[in-house]
């Protein structure tokens, strides 16, 4: 059986989250905040444009890493969760279905409107985002700078899951078995972003 | 006596189907984990190339002082307790922690967190650390005031006195007009 990604979608969008008596939300193994998008846009934005070109590039890994860790963690934590166990692992064939399945979650989350389209498992991915709020920090005219810093890292962190061993709670292996580029985005005047994720040197 | 109702924070929360992007009170929001806010805060405190702790505290006030603004604007909130109540609830609601302001004025005020997210987080994550860390919590608070008093960003300076991270049982920040 093929991911419905209407489907999930549809019924995952509807889950709200909001802070317990402590002001915490403890979900997925993880605890999770709800901020505006222009927070983290904000800061990546102010940070890379603010270094200048010759710490540019440690600036960005570190945003990268920042989401490749948040999307091995926090991935974990969906694909073993009960909302993933009630509407996505009934369609769940192969490890293959289980990416798939992810980016219809991540879609369904508001992280980025995307899906995968190519794989060659265990080693290539190709991923098409055709809306996503890293796009925002161009309102007019277009980057030479692509900035979807957050989809790389966990489109990475995606595929360290499918192929990369047992997930690690410590992170030390499994991670960073995979990393990913941006080759096209929105926010550089693309129609779409896309990111393509290889295995690490 | 006549028992005063506390304000309540409203949240209307919209799904669009088309791009796939969550509003929350006409605000673009994104779910985050306590992974990805703490290495954003460990970038901001490493980093050399710039003044990190600044950027983070400063692109947090201007992001939560439109937010509140805004919310007050449409909701016509314009008491000072009700207006601290609402900042008070939105902080909670967002999962950034239990914020309660204890005092505050056109010069100043404190503010104590009995839970907070950027701690808790980094001590699940890395354990305990020397000095204070929470960098989006200074940045909610000096737009806080700033919303509540009527004033621009930069107007107030907020500083993390005590923290739970370095293991206080609560984080403390005092808040001054420049």
């Amino acid at each position: 059986m093929a991911i419905d990604r209407k489907r999930v979608i549809q019924s995952l969008s509807k889950i709200q989250v909001v802070g317990n008596d402590q002001g915490l939300i403890p979900a997925f193994g993880v605890l999770v905040n709800q901020l505006p998008t222009k927070f983290w846009n904000g800061f990546g934005e102010r940070l890379t444009r603010g270094v200048g070109p010759d710490t540019l590039e440690a600036a960005e890994w570190l945003l990268i890493n920042a989401a490749h860790e948040c999307g091995y963690h926090t991935g974990h934590g969906i694909i073993t969760s009960e909302e993933w166990k009630s509407v996505v692992a009934p369609m769940v064939e192969n490890t293959e279905d289980v990416l798939h399945g992810a980016f219809a979650v991540f879609t369904a989350w508001g992280w980025a409107k995307s899906e995968i389209v190519e794989l060659v498992p265990n080693e290539k991915m190709v991923v098409r985002a055709y809306d996503y709020y890293e796009q925002d920090v161009v309102s007019y005219g277009a980057s030479a700078k692509p900035s979807a810093y957050m989809i790389r890292g966990v489109c990475a962190a995606f595929m360290d899951l499918a192929y990369g061993g047992k997930y690690d709670p410590t992170g030390k292996t499994g991670m960073r078995t995979f990393t990913c580029q941006q080759t096209k985005g929105i926010e550089c005047g693309d129609e779409y972003g896309e990111f393509v994720v290889t295995r690490a040197a | 006596m006549p028992v005063m109702e506390e304000t309540q924070l409203i949240l209307d929360h919209k799904f669009d189907p088309q791009t796939c992007r969550h509003m929350v009170n006409g605000e673009l929001m994104v779910m985050h984990c306590h992974h990805f806010i703490t290495l954003y805060t460990q970038l901001a405190e490493d980093c050399g190339m710039l003044d990190g702790k600044k950027l983070m505290a400063e692109v947090a006030e201007d992001t939560f002082n439109e937010m509140l603004n805004k919310y007050y604007r449409e909701h016509e909130v314009t008491d000072v307790t009700d207006r601290i109540t609402i900042a008070e609830q939105y902080y909670s609601a967002i999962g950034l922690g239990q914020m309660k302001v204890l005092c505050a004025g056109a010069d100043g005020g404190e503010v104590e967190l009995v839970h907070s997210h950027v701690d808790e987080g980094w001590l699940k994550k890395w354990g305990k650390h020397e000095t204070s860390v929470n960098y989006v919590t200074s940045g909610y608070i000096a737009g806080l005031f700033s919303a509540v008093f009527g004033q621009p960003t930069r107007h107030f300076n907020a500083v993390e006195t005590q923290s739970i991270v370095c293991g206080a049982k609560s984080s403390r920040f005092q808040v001054v007009a420049n």
